[in-house]
């Protein structure tokens, strides 16, 4: 069951990554379901990134960037705290329950609480249902395709 | 439809204005949202103010959106994940600059098409001022 999970960690390659990187040489699991993605910073991540990670497969996506104020490129991530808030919107406005995107805060010299991050992410999904997407069920959306669209022309 | 001095001024603020002169003011403004990136340019060239940026933005816009623009994608995973249609409108934080709503506001709009001709978009329209006015600012140049 935690095999199928998958969450995709956007990682800003000054802080977050850096962090997984140690923890990683310490040896420290982290939860199977995760997948690292490398990004110069978090203020590169638009809600197109995030939204399309959910759906193609992820069940969680997760931001994380350096503390706030403390961003390499000043800004960056402010703009992804905006953006993840902006996309945990748009998610509840469909009925997508917005934990599924989030945002994490740490420095590069703080691997423990990267590896909190992601295990508290992976928590947090795995009490969560399915992420139930139109493709899985191609011949009932191709259906309800077709209901809508008779229902155009008639 | 002569133009006041206050009217010239604008114009002169205009960009392309004092190059297309005074048949722009009066135009009707028909906006496409289907089409609108969002991106404010419209509301930064407008002198009058009828065209502002909101704090909201309406979800459903992302799923008219044309197919292969940014919109557009982000409404096609949207609607891959969306277990029921969007519920009006959301706030925009603070950051988020071009997921807006364009607000336009026909009561104060000047009609001078700015917004039209700034659009990177195409998504503005300005209809060209109704003819029976065309036709008596001709009669007032021939006088
Ligand atoms: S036509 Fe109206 S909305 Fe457009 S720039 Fe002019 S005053 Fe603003
Ligand atoms: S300039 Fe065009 S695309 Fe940009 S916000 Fe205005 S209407 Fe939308």
């Amino acid at each position: 069951m935690s095999g199928e999970r998958r969450i995709v960690a956007f990682c800003c390659r000054e802080c977050a990554y850096a962090a997984a990187d140690t923890s990683a040489n310490a040896r420290t699991a982290l939860p199977p379901s995760v997948r690292l993605v490398l990004v110069p910073c978090t203020g590169r991540v638009g809600p197109l990134h995030l939204l399309r990670a959910l759906a193609d497969g992820a069940d969680g996506v997760m931001v994380a960037g350096c503390l706030l104020g403390q961003c390499h490129y000043r800004e960056g991530n402010f703009n992804a705290v905006d953006r993840v808030a902006f996309v945990r919107r748009l998610l509840e406005s469909v009925g997508v329950e917005p934990e599924r995107c989030r945002m994490f805060t740490m420095s590069a010299g703080e691997p423990p609480r990267f590896v909190a991050a992601v295990r508290e992410m992976d928590r947090v999904i795995a009490a969560l249902p399915p992420l139930p997407r139109s493709g899985d069920t191609a011949p009932a959306a191709g259906t309800t395709d077709a209901a809508v669209a008779g229902m155009g022309v008639a | 439809m002569p133009l006041t001095h206050r009217g010239r001024e604008i114009l002169r603020r205009v960009p392309g204005g004092h190059l297309r002169g005074t048949p722009a003011v009066g135009c009707e403004i028909v906006r496409h949202e289907e089409l609108c990136v969002g991106c404010g340019t419209c509301a930064r060239v407008c002198p009058s103010g009828a065209s502002r940026r909101g704090g909201s933005f309406d979800v459903a816009q992302l799923l008219d959106a044309p197919e292969g623009s940014r919109r557009g994608e982000l409404g096609a995973a949207l609607r891959v994940l969306m277990r029921h249609p969007p519920e009006g409108p959301i706030e925009v934080p603070e950051r988020v600059t071009v997921y807006r709503t364009i607000v336009h506001d026909a009561e104060i709009c000047l009609g001078c098409g700015a917004c039209a001709r700034s659009c990177p978009a195409g998504a503005v329209e300005a209809r060209p001022p109704r003819t029976d006015v065309a036709q008596a600012s001709g009669r007032d140049q021939d006088t």
